[in-house]
């Protein structure tokens, strides 16, 4: 498969808030169940155990109209709730059995009550992540939390989640996760061979399709793209960070490489490589999800850092294995994980010298050229002037 | 010496710089500008620079580093692209070395940069949306005056009683002119009154950079408008503008783009070979 073949698939799929693949695989055996969740992270292992599709719900995208979204929330929130209540009203969710609220910040949270108002046939969880990382008491909570979550999907589903099953899964998760970072390595490495809009769109696919199914599509791209044959530019490279909610534009990711910036690292999707580590087949299969998480997972602000030295110092570490010169911190618009966090994130690069500019962003954001201005002007600074 | 193309995608025009560059000394040894006339503008771009090449004996493979500026950046083969303020800065400073600002004025927009002595640029301010600082402007008066791009400015000097058009909105100040036609207003006053309402426009840009003084480098498609030149240097003049500056203006301002791209090109071809990172980018 050509490079262009996957990438295209994976913009078909992007494209679709019809979500038709999820539906085919659906109606593909009777009984089959569908669960959505919203960012950040929920762990996928637990719903693959139960037999059925996790799909990310990201949002509506650039080109839905939100009508009836808009009049659930004030002015001052952001888009991404308004979108999925517009995803959910126009009945594009209407195949979904089960709905994932993760602990991302108020607005998701509560959109888990908005959800059982108004799809009551419909499983809607509020989805915690502990904020105290001692095994014996957010360890302990973040299990009782989990086991809820299988319970639930029991009910649903009608089957018993087996250890067995578990073990299954997190193998089938730890396989994805390793072509996911192999992917985000490549790119560190070969920037100008893996543009980030094509990342992006791989990634996207991954929160719509099997996770077998995307691991394939991984290893197929990887090596399409090594045979291809791509011109290395001389763009600077930067991370990018605060789009780990609402998604940006997919033209944003582009306009930013095309002004002279490769992105070399982002956090545009995190569900996927939220655990850094290979999670553990051995023993308790539920204990060793919930210590993944406590012990083996990325920082991101909807995250409690105890310690105020180590706050933020993330980024900077970002940017040192990445090889990056720069940051490029773009949030979307009244996200307030992403906003509160920038300060505080900026005060690191400060202290380290690393140069940054910041924007944001709506994921209907239409126009490009201030994006492309800051960004290129970013770019030629730090090719031009920086002491390196 | 390594020789550096520069590639400007302007709206209306593609201009493209042969230089030859080492360090601080460089050469100048061709250049080409071709309109782009509902062309493809990258297809145009690309002939324009291998005739060019051709021109002076030279293909691709001579040259170390193809920098693109504008709106050139879609130029798969380019090696690394430069914002246009960047490149028009440099080029401000390659033109006049006393630059201490730019006006570029295009095709579509107009903008003040101040600037450094090594071409850094510190700060700036665009033209909004309106097109009617611009370039495509003067073009459609031209046309419905029934006279050449090349004789506004000689036109615009004749002018002896210049009929004030809307500063702010383009399709107003078509309006305007088509009255003044029917009014039989004379083409030297309507094409001042036009260039007093750029000049305006523009030398507000100048002070909202807060350029005080120096020379301002004209730069884009305008530069030549020798008739828009003399406007903005009696505006600065004019004591109520409160701007101390000289315009200046060079017959190859329109290449200001593409000198800073060829230029900032050749520069990064010497650090990319100190970061031992040139045979990957090039």
């Amino acid at each position: 498969m050509s490079v262009k073949e996957i990438i295209d698939r994976c913009e078909v799929l992007f494209e679709d808030v019809n979500f038709t693949s999820a539906r085919e695989w659906k109606d593909a055996k009777p009984g089959r169940k569908v669960v959505g969740y919203l960012p950040i992270y929920v762990p996928c292992e637990i719903i693959h155990a139960a037999g059925m599709l996790p799909i990310g719900i990201l949002g509506g995208g650039s080109d839905l109209e939100v009508i009836h979204g808009d009049a659930y929330y004030q002015s001052y929130i952001c888009r991404i709730p308004r979108s999925t209540v517009e995803l959910g009203v126009t009945n594009r969710l209407d195949f979904i059995d089960g709905m994932l609220f993760p602990s991302t910040c108020d607005v998701i949270r509560n959109l888990s009550g908005v959800w059982k108002l108004m799809f009551p046939e419909v499983m809607a969880r509020y989805f915690d992540t502990p904020q105290n990382y001692r095994k014996d008491i957010g360890g302990e909570f973040y299990k009782n939390d989990l086991r809820e979550l299988i319970e639930s999907l029991e009910e649903l589903g009608g089957v018993k989640v087996t250890d067995d099953d578990l073990r299954n899964s997190i193998e089938v998760y730890n396989e994805n996760r390793k072509w996911v970072n192999k992917v985000y390595q490549y790119r560190k490495d070969k920037p100008w061979k893996t543009p980030s809009a094509e990342i992006y769109l791989l990634m996207r696919a991954g929160e719509v399709l099997p996770p077998e199914e995307h691991t394939q599509m991984m290893q197929d791209y990887l090596a399409a793209v090594e045979n291809e044959e791509r011109r290395m530019k001389d763009n600077c490279r930067v991370v990018l960070n605060g789009s780990f909610c609402e998604q940006p534009p997919l033209g944003m990711i582009k306009s930013i490489e095309l002004a002279g910036c490769y992105i070399v690292d982002d956090d545009f999707i995190m569900a996927n490589r939220m655990i850094t580590t290979d999670i553990s087949t051995e023993g308790d299969p539920l204990e060793n999800i919930a210590n993944a998480f406590l012990t083996d997972s990325m920082p991101f602000p909807s995250k409690f850092e105890p310690s105020e030295e180590e706050k933020g110092l993330y980024l900077a570490d970002y940017v040192r294995q990445s090889g990056a010169e720069g940051v490029i911190f773009a949030a979307a618009s009244f996200c307030d994980p992403a906003l509160l966090d920038q300060p505080l994130l900026y005060h690191v690069l400060d202290d380290q010298k690393i140069p940054y500019i910041a924007f944001q962003f709506a994921e209907n954001s239409g126009q490009m050229q201030p994006i492309r201005e800051q960004a290129g002007t970013f770019a030629d600074s730090i090719k031009l002037w920086s002491a390196a | 010496m390594v020789k550096t193309v520069g590639i400007d995608v302007g709206t209306g025009v593609v201009k493209v710089a042969l230089f030859e560059v080492e360090g601080d000394k460089n050469e100048w040894i061709g250049k080409r500008v071709e309109r782009i006339r509902k062309r493809d503008p990258y297809k145009l771009a690309e002939d324009t620079m291998d005739d060019l090449l051709k021109e002076n004996g030279l293909t691709r493979d001579d040259i170390a580093y193809i920098a693109t500026t504008g709106e050139g950046e879609s130029l798969e083969f380019h090696t690394g692209h430069f914002y246009s303020m960047t490149t028009h800065a440099r080029g401000a400073i390659y033109l006049n070395p006393e630059s201490r600002s730019v006006l570029d004025v295009g095709a579509l927009h107009g903008r003040a940069i101040r600037i450094d002595e090594h071409g850094k640029v510190l700060d700036y301010r665009m033209t909004s949306q309106c097109a009617s600082g611009s370039g495509q402007f003067l073009e459609n008066i031209a046309r419905y005056l029934g006279i050449t791009l090349e004789e506004i400015g000689e036109l615009s000097q004749q002018s002896d009683d210049p009929e004030v058009v809307s500063g702010i909105c383009a399709v107003l100040a078509e309006t305007d002119v088509i009255n003044m036609v029917s009014r039989s207003i004379s083409a030297p006053n309507i094409l001042k009154g036009i260039h007093i309402s750029m000049s305006n426009r523009l030398l507000k840009l100048l002070r909202a950079t807060k350029v005080m003084e120096g020379d301002v480098m004209v730069t884009g498609g305008l530069a030549l408008d020798t008739g828009l030149v003399a406007t903005m240097a009696e505006g600065v003049a004019d004591p109520k503008n409160k701007v101390n500056v000289t315009i200046k203006s060079d017959p190859d301002s329109i290449y200001a783009g593409a000198i800073g791209a060829a230029l900032w090109g050749g520069f990064r071809y010497e650090k990319l070979q100190e970061l031992g990172q040139l045979q990957e980018a090039s």
